[in-house]
């Protein structure tokens, strides 16, 4: 406990006593300053009004209001009596303590009649005037203490109801030994009722429910008291007074009293009508979606066939009439090698080229499809073995060249062996043709982590190309280099075919180079090759 | 000796003349005609009734074909037996897969493609020459 200067203990209630003032009225001007002195030291917090007369201790009550008020009773001017009179018409629960030299019964009849209950006889006790002062404090800090608490009851219902309203959350209690009811003002509100405005009682609510519904509500509150488990979630519609329906979420638990009998239920009420309806709208609108995606699908999937029907035309149909203009080129130079223009053999020949050319687009053509539709079988396959393999064969196909390979050891990974293959023998073999002219040749191939990404490399020195024309590269029948250089007679689909395989192993490609610094070729694998990736990056890359 | 002849099947009039032109080089026999399924069908009904048949040295089968196809004029003679042993080669412009492996299942000798070469036809019947 605190100790006032005094040395007297101090009630705890009164610890903080900022903001409460006294008003001290005397005439005696030494009496005034001794008692004030004594006020102050023993109440520091203490807010010290002091006057000489009644008249000015009016005046200073009316401007301050203070919390208590101590006069004197024989005054000049205005007596005690009639100041504290005229005080407790201001406010008539004013504690008032007389300090006054009368002891005669008159005028204790007229302060009580007035409404003085504290007095201190003169010469001042101190023990005495602190102890009536310490009452009357304390009386003042428990009513301080009470309209507190009652404030913050009055904000947290406010906040509660403001709360419920907003959600349009009610809430209630059926108190099961009479059957009573309590709905919150909102339950009311939700129900198309201003609050109060019918008595709130368990048949009330069940009578709000709609018909349908109302049976299945008291069930299952029913069984939930009965086995006294929480009544969980339930829906219910109810009707209003003008007939319209809303849709309630209601979540209840039952109370149990000590002895473990279900005692109340306490709920909730959610008005969920236009989470409902938001509900209906997004499911109306995820069919419309779907029926569109149906829609879409069955139109991509016309334009596939189409589009086969189209590479069945390209593969299969114009072989036909390919095959007959090359017999008739062969018919031509078999048969008109005694023509006596000399010039006709020639072209005869050119013309045999040329459809050897048209039968390598068709064969490419039909491969590029083969390899976008086959099935693919999934294994580990140790690529490093495989591009190790290519380069025995690519050297050993020209053993006049040097072309150092450096190929890094170990680089499992999970793919179509055969297209991995026809992959990587594009790859090597680009960079075994574009590294001819250069002396000191070198091929790599690789693997590095970028963004935790397994990146897999084929580099070369050889001719490179122009970043500008990077685009062309994976695209079918676009080429960027000039037909003859390089020996280059192919269809223009190499690297459009490996673009194919990639993309079907869930993995992209790019590229970089640069002009007779060589190129390099980069490209990632999925783990589970044909997941999701797939679909993502043939939208990215609409090139095939 | 009596002639031999060589069997074509072949719609197209274009096919015809440059299988006839190279069959011309490779064999000096009398070449047969025949532009549909049907009338292929009903040549070999024919001659297998007169015994001609004997005289086939080789049929050339189109697979494409109007109203019957190669491959049912193929399965016709497998399942006639005095027609069952003629040697069959198939002539196609497209390597349809299913089309090679039926073929196969019926028996042929080979299966050429388009355009048929003096050379390709040789082979047919001297395997060793170029081996």
């Amino acid at each position: 406990m605190e100790q006032t200067a005094q040395g007297r203990d101090l009630d705890p209630l009164l610890h903080d006593m900022s903001g409460i003032a006294l008003l001290y009225v005397e005439d005696e001007k030494d009496a005034r300053d001794m008692v004030g002195k004594m006020l102050v030291m023993n109440y520091p917090n203490l807010k010290l009004y002091s006057a000489e007369n009644g008249a000015v201790g009016l005046e200073l009550y009316r401007e301050h209001c203070p919390d208590i008020v101590m006069t004197d009773i024989n005054m000049p001017v205005m007596d005690g009596i009639r100041m504290s009179r005229e005080i407790k018409s201001i406010n008539h629960e004013a504690p008032i303590v007389a300090i006054t030299a009368h002891s005669d019964t008159s005028y204790l009849l007229n302060a009580i009649e007035i409404g003085i209950h504290h007095y201190v006889l003169k010469p001042i006790n101190y023990d005495e005037l602190f102890g009536v002062i310490d009452r009357i404090l304390q009386q003042i800090m428990l009513k301080r203490l009470v309209g507190e608490q009652n404030r913050r009851i009055r904000e947290s219902e406010r906040q509660l109801a403001g709360a419920q309203r907003i959600a349009h959350l009610g809430s209630w209690q059926w108190v099961l030994f009479d059957g009573s009811m309590s709905w919150s003002d909102e339950l009311f509100r939700i129900c198309g009722l201003e609050p109060s405005t019918i008595p709130a009682s368990h048949q009330a609510f069940l009578d709000r429910i709609h018909p349908q519904d109302r049976e299945y509500i008291r069930k299952s509150l029913q069984e939930a008291m009965d086995n006294r488990h929480p009544v969980g979630v339930h829906f219910c519609r109810i009707v209003r007074p003008d007939g319209s329906i809303r849709v309630l979420r209601i979540e209840a638990e039952v109370m149990l009293d000590g002895k473990g009998e279900p005692e109340s239920v306490i709920g909730t009420s959610h008005d969920v009508t236009e989470l409902k309806r938001s509900e209906e709208k997004i499911r109306s609108l995820t069919d419309e979606l779907e029926r569109r995606v149906i829609q879409r699908t069955s139109l991509l999937q016309s334009t596939i066939k189409e589009l086969e029907s189209f590479s069945y035309v390209v593969s299969h149909d114009l072989r036909a009439p390919v095959a007959r203009l090359e017999g008739f080129c062969r018919a031509l130079i078999e048969d008109g090698g005694d023509c006596p223009n000399f010039i006709c053999r020639g072209y005869a020949e050119r013309a045999e080229e040329v459809v050897r050319q048209i039968k390598r687009i068709i064969d490419a053509f039909n491969d590029l499809g083969h390899y976008s539709r086959c099935r693919l079988v999934i294994e580990e396959i140790d690529l490093s073995v495989v591009v190790r393999g290519i380069s025995d064969r690519l050297s050993r196909s020209m053993p006049e060249r040097v072309v150092e390979f450096v190929v890094e050891d170990n680089l499992v990974v999970n793919g179509d062996a055969r297209l991995l293959r026809i992959a990587m023998e594009q790859l090597l073999g680009n960079a075994w043709k574009f590294t001819a002219k250069k002396a000191g040749a070198r091929i790599e191939f690789g693997c590095s982590v970028q963004s935790g990404i397994l990146v897999y490399f084929v580099r070369d020195n050889g001719a490179g190309f122009n970043m500008k024309y990077v685009e062309k590269l994976f695209k079918p029948f676009q080429t960027i280099h000039s037909p003859g250089e390089y020996n280059w007679n192919g269809t223009a689909i190499g690297l459009a075919t490996v673009h194919s395989i990639i993309l079907r192993h869930g993995g992209r490609i790019w590229a970089e180079g640069e002009v007779d610094k060589g190129a390099t070729f980069y490209f990632t694998l999925e783990k589970n090759p044909e997941s999701g990736t797939l679909l993502e990056n043939n939208e990215k890359n609409n090139s095939l | 000796m009596e002639d031999r002849y060589v069997l074509l099947i072949e719609d197209n009039a274009d096919d015809a003349f440059l299988a006839k032109r190279v069959i011309g080089k490779v064999f000096s026999d009398k070449i047969i005609l025949a532009r549909d399924g049907e009338e292929a069908s009903d040549l070999l009904k024919k001659m297998a009734g007169d015994a001609t048949h004997k005289r086939i040295r080789l049929v050339l089968l189109d697979l494409k074909l109007p109203k019957i196809s190669g491959i049912e004029v193929l399965q016709t003679i497998r399942t006639t037996p005095v027609l069952r042993d003629l040697p069959v080669v198939v002539l196609t412009s497209s390597d349809n897969d299913l089309d090679q492996e039926r073929c196969k299942e019926l028996g042929i000798l080979d299966y050429l493609y388009k355009p048929l070469t003096a050379d390709s036809l040789q082979r047919l019947f001297n395997p060793n020459k170029d081996a």
